[in-house]
């Protein structure tokens, strides 16, 4: 499996569109002079631009790589030649995923440390009322990370089901909004101003909100902005849920693959 | 089981239906049994879209079969070990562009289990032997279509497998690539390895082949030595004379000639004339100038074959 993980990250290094989303990165420059913008907080808005580029540069990089693997060696016939080897179909597929994900974490540690200095560079020169929580700040790169880490095992998923691109692209794009979405569309079924709603909608809404994923507990940018203590036991759920949510959907990609027909 | 006496490919039975649009059902292949011994050179003929790389992709693991069974050297298709013995280029094989023909075997070499010393000098082996040598450090989107065929051949020869399954190995070959891959299939031969190969070429077959199997509609629908076809398609000779000069060519036996060319003439005598003739022309002390074969060859062999099993006939 340590093969495939190696060829996968050989290839999105190599791959232009990934110089192409990196590049985007070089916006980190301009945050300094951006973040003057606001007249009071100018720090927490460094932050939360730093934040906000990393987690879209890494979305980007979850979609398009996520989405787009598989999908390649099925469609550029490069699976003929590598599942003929004496490689299971499900090493394959979870070599690809961690290919993926050790690239992700790899680039989320890249772009946290230039988020990083991003802040460290305004907060010198206009120091916060309250102290940077660097600590928080590489939670919120670090579970953001997670985050399109799972995001990824959709695409995975999506990937082993579908012939073409459409299904893994959109198909996971779909579930990043609606991963976003989901713990506000609960508590507001569940709310006082959702009384006059039908017992069966808010039901189904209950029901999708167990099952599709919630990523919004994965979101640390408030705590890392406002210094806000992180709540371990909290994060440690997140992980938990992440690793086993993260694995069903990968036992469930691997045995849709393993039976799909390389025609 | 002992693997070592098991034959190199076992087919059993082997059947299976796509499933089309509308819930059509096609039915690529129909009940095949075959058998490759090892150390055999096996030729699958058949013409486009009869059923010969739907078989291969069964034996390779890339389908699954509907019904029967399959193995190699003994071990059920169904297994990744089955693999482990087995090198497959698959017909106009693609591989990951972004690396280079060295970084790919190196790749596949790994999958093998073939530890680094072994790696390196069965790449540098594998190679020279097939004129990558040269273009080893370079990407291969940057190959011709020959190349990346030699890329495919080198990947089934890296780890030494003993079978070698090959579909339309000599596709976008030039006549130089042809030759060479004719040249590594009789030396795999000459080293005791199987090889069972795909093409609608039946020169390729006639050449380099032991055994030829062909496929129609997805039924095979003949197996045989392809000596035993090349010695049972005889049909005629072909009878060269010398003629004295300004004489008419004669009546030798009761055969005509059928053209005389200059001073030769030309005789096309049936197999069970053959003795006959020639004790008249002894009896005449004629000059034989050339005796040639007329026979039926491969290709006349096999489209007869696709004739009488095709629904349109």
């Amino acid at each position: 499996m340590l093969n495939i993980v190696r060829v996968t990250l050989k290839g999105i290094f190599r791959d232009r569109v990934f110089h192409g989303i990196l590049a985007v990165a070089v916006v980190f420059l301009a945050i300094p002079s951006v973040s003057t913008l606001s007249m009071r907080q100018v720090t927490e808005l460094s932050i939360t631009l730093a934040l906000s580029l990393e987690s879209f540069i890494l979305l980007l990089l979850a979609v398009f790589l996520g989405g787009t693997s598989l999908w390649k060696d099925i469609e550029r016939r490069y699976t003929f030649s590598v599942l003929s080897l004496p490689i299971t179909r499900s090493r394959y597929l979870f070599g690809r995923f961690l290919g993926i994900a050790l690239f992700l974490i790899l680039t989320a540690a890249v772009l946290g440390a230039g988020a990083l200095v991003a802040v460290k560079v305004v907060s010198s020169g206009y120091p916060p009322d309250r102290p940077v929580a660097w600590g928080a700040i590489m939670a919120a790169v670090g579970f953001d990370a997670l985050k399109y880490v799972f995001l990824v095992a959709f695409a995975v998923l999506f990937s082993s089901l579908s012939t073409s691109f459409f299904l893994p692209v959109f198909g996971t794009i779909a579930i990043f909004l609606v991963g976003g979405a989901t713990q506000q569309v609960y508590d507001y079924v569940h709310s006082a101003a959702a009384r006059t709603m039908a017992p069966l909608v808010r039901q189904v809404a209950t029901l999708l909100y167990y099952l599709l994923p919630n990523f919004s507990s994965f979101d640390l940018k408030v705590n890392a902005i406002y210094a806000v203590p992180l709540d371990y036991h909290g994060l440690a759920l997140t992980v938990g849920y992440c690793v086993i949510y993260t694995s069903l959907l990968l036992v469930a990609a691997a045995a849709i693959f393993g039976r799909r027909e390389m025609k | 089981m002992n693997m070592d006496n098991s034959p190199a490919i076992a087919i059993e039975n082997l059947s299976k239906t796509y499933k089309g649009k509308k819930r059509a059902q096609v039915e690529a292949l129909k009940g095949m049994s075959l058998t490759v011994d090892q150390g055999e050179i096996f030729g699958f003929l058949g013409p486009n879209g009869a059923g010969k790389s739907t078989t291969i992709k069964c034996l390779v693991g890339l389908i699954q079969p509907t019904s029967g069974s399959a193995r190699i050297k003994g071990i059920p298709v169904t297994q990744v070990e089955s693999r482990r013995s087995m090198g497959y280029l698959p017909e106009n094989p693609a591989f990951y562009d972004y690396l280079s023909a060295e970084e790919y075997l190196t790749f596949v070499g790994r999958t093998y289990r073939m530890s680094a010393d072994q790696l390196t000098t069965r790449c540098r082996e594998v190679l020279r032997q097939l004129e990558l040598w040269d273009a080893r450090k370079r990407p291969m989107r940057g190959y011709s279509k020959g190349m990346v065929q030699r890329v495919g051949l080198a990947q089934t020869l890296i780890h030494d497998p003993d079978v070698y399954i090959l579909d339309e190995p000599m596709s976008g070959l030039d006549p130089i690539g042809r030759a060479l891959v004719k040249e590594i299939i009789i030396d795999l031969k000459r080293r005791g390895k199987s090889v069972f190969f795909s093409t609608h070429i039946t020169d390729d077959v006639e050449k380099v082949c032991d055994q030829v199997g062909v496929i129609v509609q997805g039924t095979l629908v003949a197996v045989d030595r392809v000596e035993t076809i090349l010695r049972s398609g005889v049909e005629g000779y072909q009878v060269h004379l010398r003629t004295p000069a300004g004489e008419p060519a004669a009546v030798i036996a009761g055969i005509t000639p059928d053209r005389s060319n200059g001073p030769l003439a030309e005789y096309a005598v049936p197999c069970a004339r053959f003795n006959a003739f020639m004790e008249a022309v002894n009896a005449a002390g004629a000059d034989v100038a050339l005796v040639e074969t007329k026979r039926r060859d491969l290709e006349d062999f096999f489209l007869s074959l696709v004739h009488d099993h095709s629904p349109h006939r």
